[in-house]
């Protein structure tokens, strides 16, 4: 019998007395020690993972670090292949890199264990935020609570921004925003275009991980390895305090960026193999050579991660002529790359630290700080954006200077409040003030996208005029446009048949010298505008907003292309380095090569420290292998068919619009020809 | 009252009832394994060596045996391995026991023998290993592939009439001794596999079962040798290629 037939027949029979009520207070009894234990029994909630693990796994990443140029098991494309090779372990020493934590993907081999923390609804009990803690490591917090992850141009961290769900007894992890690293200690490289998928299960006292990195550019396909901890209450995770230091990065040179060109240690990579493990004193030990591993395989691939690889070891096949039943990859780097720099005709707002927001106008940043002495915009994008820009600024600057809030004062003594009888009526009988006006534009570049907006924007402001002895002060309208001289050259008097731009869209005051401080604090903190010679151009700046700790890059830096180096109008690939490493002397990551100033780009996502030094070291890397080229005296046509880029053409080049990866070698190969 | 009191009654055991529905095997037979599954892993799979690639798709040389937790014992055995004496024994599964068996190259099929035993093939080695949920057989002469007692791993209740997510345990014994990794790091008749199997879809869309495996020998091992094994889901059976145990 069903149990709804069972109730309907045994409520019948109650109301035809046939069952006493004795009887039916015995039932009660019965069904609520039932009740009680069969609930216990159905549980609804997760799995415990909180607590105290122990790193508890027999597999080489987890007992030894792997060798250097082994990439057994790596699904490696040829991308992947070289950016490991080129870069050597001291990477780390360079100062934005001293502190860095283990990469995600690796973070979960590291040695030290893991404290899993949560966080719970305080009525429901449920568990809202994980936060899983290891040594060397950063809070990373595992949001539980729905929320979405941010857009893809808030900043990247070490950790990134994770979400979980559970699905059965497990815990399903999505992180997105990860910075670039490695996937296991000793060289294998991964892009900042990866997506990371973690699978935590609780069996017994064993933990087991299933990690997805899913890094297109690098990997011909997702790489997914698993690892276990044991709970142990007595496992404690240790701190480890970084102390960085010049000395750590060749001693002399703090912008030193350490790598190989390629080819140039194809030796060593293979030492593992043909001589043997690294023993004291730098010699090695023929008897620990892993001489049964194949060349071809120690340089991974996804063909050697099948069974179908074993068929190649009587040489009877190759292992490029295996058919292996390959996966593909969930992420698409264009996609990523893109959503960084929405070119969608709208701005978008990212509050960035102290006065400061950035604006993502239909792709351009512009930076804005906003306060009580009005707006200074960095830049004001395309003449076409001007209108979303204003309403973009001035609805922030409302917001930010009159905020609307709720009456929270009563009675006379209202402090800070006008008004007689009923000072408080004046705070709910009231309209909101005006915007406060933009009263400086800075250009960090003659370039339109971050120029062309000038008119419209800069005439809808106001700046003020001393009156002179005596006078009032005198409002002048449209604000102040700063730039550095060249700036004005270049716009007053533009190249080819562009006619000059009407004169409220140039700029109004210019700098020639190292720098250029505002006459006076601007919203509470000092403004300076740095210029950097020979970078794109010969008239760029960026600008520091020194409490707010914000640096606006302006054309030096984009998370989205290579540098549009401009080497006609006296840009260098060597003075955008210069630039980027004073960006990188001004700014000061907050705690583990990560936040602390917040670097806003002219294209792309919000960075810091270590966001930076990645884009610099490309640029170093590539520029090195680029001079060695000519050193070898090969020509334009040759280097660009060398493809010296091709380990960061995925992440920064394009092979079609404005600026192409062959312009930008071009570039780099004119400006060192002409040795700036 | 007298109708509160029912009211309150039914209520009750309606609710016990509820979860009664919830509950497989309270108050009437328990069901089969296959129709309480928390996971259905039947279907073909391939591992994907990902981990371990130089102990696990190419044979190490002798004495390598690192990361396994051998005793003075074990690595004793392990220093005087020799393929050719195994061949010669006609012992060359000996890497293929249960310890060892999910580490091996190579694919599965997995398929419900009857309603409580679910039975794993390999192509490489042509193994077959039995995982029963009820009603063991009585476990017989050890073998390569020892005598699995299997149980289902719940998961939380999920919504009314949703099938309950979970995982599998396997817990094997009564095995003949064998190698932990093919160059000849043995475990002994008295090892226990304490195994876990995992499925979990990928963002690709791809299914991918994850076996945790602790071996515990108080025989050849310091402590517990721990590892995890990952496999992808096939659409078919193409690249089934049996071939028989490799000592080498």
């Amino acid at each position: 019998m069903e149990p709804q037939s069972l109730l309907v027949t045994l409520m019948q029979s109650i109301n035809r007395h046939e069952i006493p009520i004795a009887v039916v207070a015995a039932a009660l009894l019965v069904a609520a020690v039932n009740v009680l234990v069969l609930a216990q029994d159905a549980r609804t909630e997760p799995t415990n993972i909180a607590g105290e693990w122990r790193l508890d796994n027999n597999e080489r990443d987890t007992s030894s670090q792997a060798p250097l140029g082994d990439y057994t098991g790596i699904p490696f494309n040829d991308a992947g292949r070289l950016r490991s090779d080129t870069t050597p372990e001291s990477i780390w020493g360079t100062l934005e890199y001293q502190c860095r934590p283990h990469s995600a993907p690796h973070q979960w081999r590291g040695l030290g264990g893991a404290s899993i923390l949560v966080e719970q609804d305080p009525l429901t009990r449920a568990p809202s935020v994980y936060h899983f803690q290891f040594m060397r490591s950063l809070d990373r917090p595992v949001f539980m609570d729905g929320r979405p992850h941010p857009p893809a141009y808030a900043p990247h961290s070490w950790t990134g921004f994770s979400t979980g769900e559970w699905i059965g007894n497990t815990l399903k992890i999505t992180t997105t925003h990860l910075k670039d690293g490695f996937l296991r200690r000793g060289g294998p490289q991964t892009t900042d275009m990866y997506a990371m998928t973690e699978y935590l299960t609780r069996h017994d006292d064993i933990l087991t991980i299933v990690t997805v990195i899913d890094d297109p550019l690098y990997q011909d396909q997702p790489y997914v390895h698993s690892t276990t901890y044991t709970a142990d209450l007595n496992n404690r995770v240790n701190m480890e305090t970084c102390n960085g230091s010049f000395a750590e990065n060749g001693g002399t040179d703090r912008h030193y960026v350490p790598h190989f060109l390629p080819g140039e240690n194809a030796e060593a990579l293979t030492e593992w193999i043909t001589k043997g493990g690294l023993i004291t004193g730098g010699a090695r030990n023929p008897a620990n050579a892993e001489d049964w591993v194949p060349l071809i395989a120690a340089r991974g691939g996804m063909k050697t991660l099948y069974p179908e690889y074993r068929s190649t070891l009587n040489g009877s096949v190759t292992v490029e002529a295996l058919a292996v039943p390959a996966s593909r990859s969930a992420a698409s780097a264009e996609k990523m790359i893109a959503a960084q720099s929405p070119r969608d005709g709208q701005v978008h707002v990212l509050p960035v630290q102290g006065n400061v927001y950035m604006l993502v106008a239909d792709g351009t940043n512009i930076t804005a700080s906003l306060g009580p002495d009005g707006v200074t915009l960095v830049n004001t994008g395309a003449a076409q954006m001007s209108d979303k820009v204003l309403a973009a600024v001035t609805q922030l600057a409302k917001a930010v200077v009159a905020p609307t809030a709720t009456n929270a004062c009563y009675g006379a003594h209202c402090p800070g409040r006008w008004g007689w009888s009923s000072p408080y009526i004046n705070t709910v009988i009231t309209s909101p003030a005006p915007a406060p006006p933009i009263r400086y534009v800075i250009n960090t570049s003659a370039a339109p996208q971050y120029s062309s907006g000038n008119e419209k924007i800069a005439t809808s402001g106001s700046n003020t005029r001393s009156g002179g002895f005596g006078a009032a002060v005198e409002t002048v309208e449209g604000a102040a446009v700063l730039a550095h001289e060249n700036v004005l050259s270049r716009l007053s008097t533009p190249a080819g048949n562009a006619g000059a731009p009407p004169a409220a869209a140039l700029p109004t005051v210019t700098y020639f010298e190292d720098f250029y401080k505002l006459p006076a604090f601007f919203n509470g903190e000092a403004v300076i505008v740095y210029h950097a010679p020979e970078a794109t151009t010969d008239g760029d700046s960026y600008v520091y907003f020194r409490r707010s700790d914000v640096i606006s890059a302006g054309d030096l830096f984009s998370t989205v292309s290579y540098p549009t180096i401009d080497v006609a109008k006296g840009g260098s690939v060597q003075g955008v380095i210069r630039g980027l490493n004073a960006i990188l002397d001004l700014a000061v990551a907050e705690y583990r090569s990560q936040g602390g100033t917040w670097i806003v780009p002219g294209h792309g996502r919000l960075s810091d420290t270590a966001d930076v030094a990645s884009y610099r070291n490309m640029l170093v890397i590539i520029r090195d292998r680029v001079q060695n080229l000519i050193e070898k005296g090969l020509t334009l046509e040759q280097v660009k068919a060398a493809r010296p880029s091709i380990d960061f053409d995925g992440r920064y080049g394009s092979a079609t619009g404005p600026w192409t990866t062959q312009m930008f070698i071009e570039a780099v190969y004119r400006s060192l020809q002409e040795k700036k | 009252m007298k109708t509160l009191v029912i009211t309150a009654a039914v209520s009750l055991l309606a609710s016990t009832a509820a979860l009664q529905a919830q509950q497989p095997g309270r108050g009437a037979p328990p069901p089969a394994a296959r129709e309480a599954a928390a996971l259905d892993l039947t279907g073909n799979w391939v591992s994907v060596i990902v981990e371990d690639w130089k102990w696990r798709m190419v044979t190490p040389k002798k004495g390598v045996y690192e990361a396994i937790p051998l005793n003075p014992a074990g690595r004793k055995v392990a220093d005087t391995w020799d393929p050719a004496r195994d061949e010669a024994a006609g012992e060359q599964c000996r890497s293929y026991g249960a310890a060892n068996i999910m580490r091996v190259p190579g694919r599965l099929r997995i398929s419900w023998q009857n309603e409580n035993t679910l039975r794993i093939e390999t192509d490489a080695g042509t193994q077959s290993r039995l995982f029963h949920f009820a009603a063991a057989p009585p476990a017989g002469q050890p073998s390569w592939q020892g005598h699995s007692l299997a149980r289902w791993e719940y998961g939380p209740a999920r919504g009314r009439g949703q099938a309950r997510l979970g995982n599998l345990k396997v817990v094997t014994n009564n095995l003949r001794p064998g190698y932990l990794r093919k160059n000849g790091a043995p475990y002994s008749a008295g090892t226990t596999v304490t195994e876990y199997y995992d499925l979990n879809t990928l963002p690709n869309g791809d299914q991918w079962m994850t076996v945790t495996t602790k071996v515990e020998d108080p025989q050849y091992l310091l402590r517990h040798y721990l590892t995890t094994s990952d496999f992808k889901k096939l659409p078919d059976a193409s690249g089934w290629n049996p071939s028989p145990c490799s000592s080498r």
